[in-house]
């Protein structure tokens, strides 16, 4: 798969704090590829080099396999932080203008605005928009070259349940046409839906790098409960188990490699033990992404 | 290159301060330029007061060739209007983080850089041929009989006034570019005059007249002398120098290129 974006030791200082240390990250077409990290880990100074608005301190950055120029930038859609447009402007003029400044066609502008659902409300001023209609404006505006590459930076930000629901569908709706996105996000849930890969970042440093589906493989978690007094010592007894944990007035079972619910199931029958509860439970990237930041320590 | 004008033109022209300010400019500029003969008349009022008379038909105000000097160096008061819409313009794009947002969508920061000095020149350009027009006009009204010979004469003033404006605009985009918050920009606008002067004043008093010649805004204001002295019959330079030409000349690509720096170095 062709290299879209790759980063070499890329590294910003803010005087002596360090906001992204060393990176080397790889985007391949195609990829949606999610960012993580807490607030202040560095995921919207990355974007901002990478977008050639921030320095870079050292280290450097290829999009397609070439250096950065404006003119590469002109075929990625990129929304940073916030919708950023002039508020005096209508949306429809700051979609020409941006046209003009990506110096592409404006025949795109009805499309876009239709996509976004804002065609009604195109001729008033951007300033009277809600907070949703601007994040849909932006995600117009990144679509107007009909760019290879989308970059989303915390597009939910913000918004209500409804407006969150309404950008998700579209990042969906776009992902769905093939594009490469790269998605930097708090809502973890969503991400694990989306993306393909994904990255974590914390205090500037990247702590994990590999596909979403990494995520639900590996071992099984699996929660029992019975009404049998000594059940934990019954498990502890099942060599399939490598960890037992009492939670929310279950046993969570880590099981071993190639050990799976069924196999607990049988387990207890054979021991004359009939479950009242057992489901297994996927590994959510939110658990997972806890469990990279804690073991960073 | 125009593409780049009619960017930045595309931001002002729907942008209602910009109207508001530019037609104030330019209505003040030809209201002011074109009412000198009533000022004379109010001056000359004043001398009968004092039972003294001022013969204002033998002050040649609007008289080719005086016209020409006289109007360019009045309208050059009026530039800092122009230069508040220079900074309001600039600074905005800082304040609405829009020039982030340019950069982004794949404008260079030079591209950036060069549509606000388009527009600059299209503003100075527009000045030029606003005071050219009316002291064309004038010169035709009050002028007891038309030579030719003294219509082209003296036509050097606009160059000069042209560079005049331009290197004030391009001041004034810098100190936007470098302090990039409006209203301290315009402070700092305001005062400049004010605080190079006693800089002038001191280096002048203690080492040469010569030196003060080459300070910024100094230089700016040598370009065209004041003329009016001439009509109390005494010397006045009623040339553009080369050499002040070399030095505002020198300051504007000094405070472009400064801008230009700036841009090229900072996070934005």
């Amino acid at each position: 798969m062709e290299t879209i974006l790759s980063t070499n030791n890329l590294t910003k200082n803010f005087g002596r704090l360090c906001a992204v240390n060393k990176l080397n990250l790889e985007v391949k077409r195609g990829q949606i590829f999610g960012m993580l990290g807490p607030n202040g880990s560095g995921k919207t100074t990355t974007l901002g080099m990478l977008m050639g608005v921030v320095n870079p301190t050292a280290g450097d950055f290829t999009w397609f396999g070439e250096p950065p120029t404006h003119d590469t930038r002109k075929k990625i859609g990129a929304v940073l932080e916030h919708p950023i447009f002039y508020p005096y402007l209508t949306g429809q003029k700051n979609l020409e203008l941006n046209a003009m400044i990506k110096r592409c066609s404006d025949k795109r502008i009805p499309d876009v605005l239709e996509l976004v659902e804002l065609t009604d409300r195109r001729n008033d001023r951007y300033r009277t928009y809600s907070l949703g209609m601007k994040q849909r404006l932006a995600i117009a505006s990144a679509l107007l070259n009909d760019p290879e590459i989308l970059i989303l930076d915390e597009p939910t930000n913000g918004l209500d349940p409804m407006g969150i629901a309404e950008i998700r569908e579209l990042t969906k709706k776009i992902a769905s046409q093939g594009k490469t996105i790269i998605l930097a996000s708090h809502l973890l849930d969503e991400v694990q839906k989306i993306c393909t890969h994904f990255a974590v970042l914390k205090k500037g440093n990247l702590i994990h790098y590999g596909p979403v589906n990494d995520v639900e493989g590996g071992k099984e978690i699996v929660e029992v409960n019975a009404n049998v007094e000594n059940l934990q010592n019954v498990l502890a007894a099942f060599a399939g188990i490598s960890a037992v944990k009492r939670e929310n007035g279950f046993f969570e079972l880590t099981l071993r490699e190639g050990v799976h619910g069924k196999d607990v199931n049988r387990f207890l029958f054979d021991q004359g033990i009939t479950a009242t509860h057992i489901a297994t439970r996927k590994r959510s990237l939110e658990k997972m992404f806890l469990e990279i930041l804690n073991e960073s320590h | 290159m125009l593409y780049l004008l009619k960017i930045d033109l595309k931001k002002l022209l729907a942008y209602r301060t910009f109207w508001i300010v530019c037609g104030l400019y330019f209505f003040t500029l030809a209201f002011v330029t074109a009412s000198g003969m009533e000022f004379l008349k109010w001056l000359a009022s004043l001398f009968d007061n004092f039972g003294s008379s001022l013969n204002i038909k033998r002050i040649p105000l609007y008289h080719f060739p005086d016209v020409w000097q006289n109007l360019a160096y009045i309208s050059g008061f009026f530039k800092i209007v122009l230069a508040i819409m220079v900074v309001i313009s600039v600074t905005n794009e800082f304040s609405y983080r829009t020039i982030r947002q340019n950069i982004i969508d794949g404008m260079s920061r030079w591209e950036f850089l060069q549509s606000k000095i388009l527009t600059n020149l299209l503003l100075s350009l527009m000045s030029v041929v606003m005071v050219f027009t009316i002291a064309l006009v004038t010169g035709f009204i009050y002028s007891p009989e038309i030579n030719w010979h003294y219509v082209f004469t003296d036509l050097e003033f606009f160059p000069a006034y042209f560079l005049e404006v331009f290197t004030f605009l391009s001041f004034a985009l810098m100190l936007g570019i470098l302090v990039q918050r409006s209203g301290l920009t315009i402070i700092l606008l305001l005062l400049s005059r004010i605080i190079e002067a006693p800089i002038d004043a001191y280096v002048g008093n203690h080492y040469s007249w010569e030196i003060v010649e080459f300070f910024p805004l100094q230089s700016i204001g040598n370009l065209i002398a004041m003329p009016f002295a001439r009509y109390a019959f005494q010397e006045i330079q009623d040339y553009v120098t080369f050499k002040a030409v070399i030095i505002v000349f020198g300051w504007m690509l000094v405070f472009n290129y400064f801008s230009y720096l700036k841009l090229k170095r900072a996070d934005i």
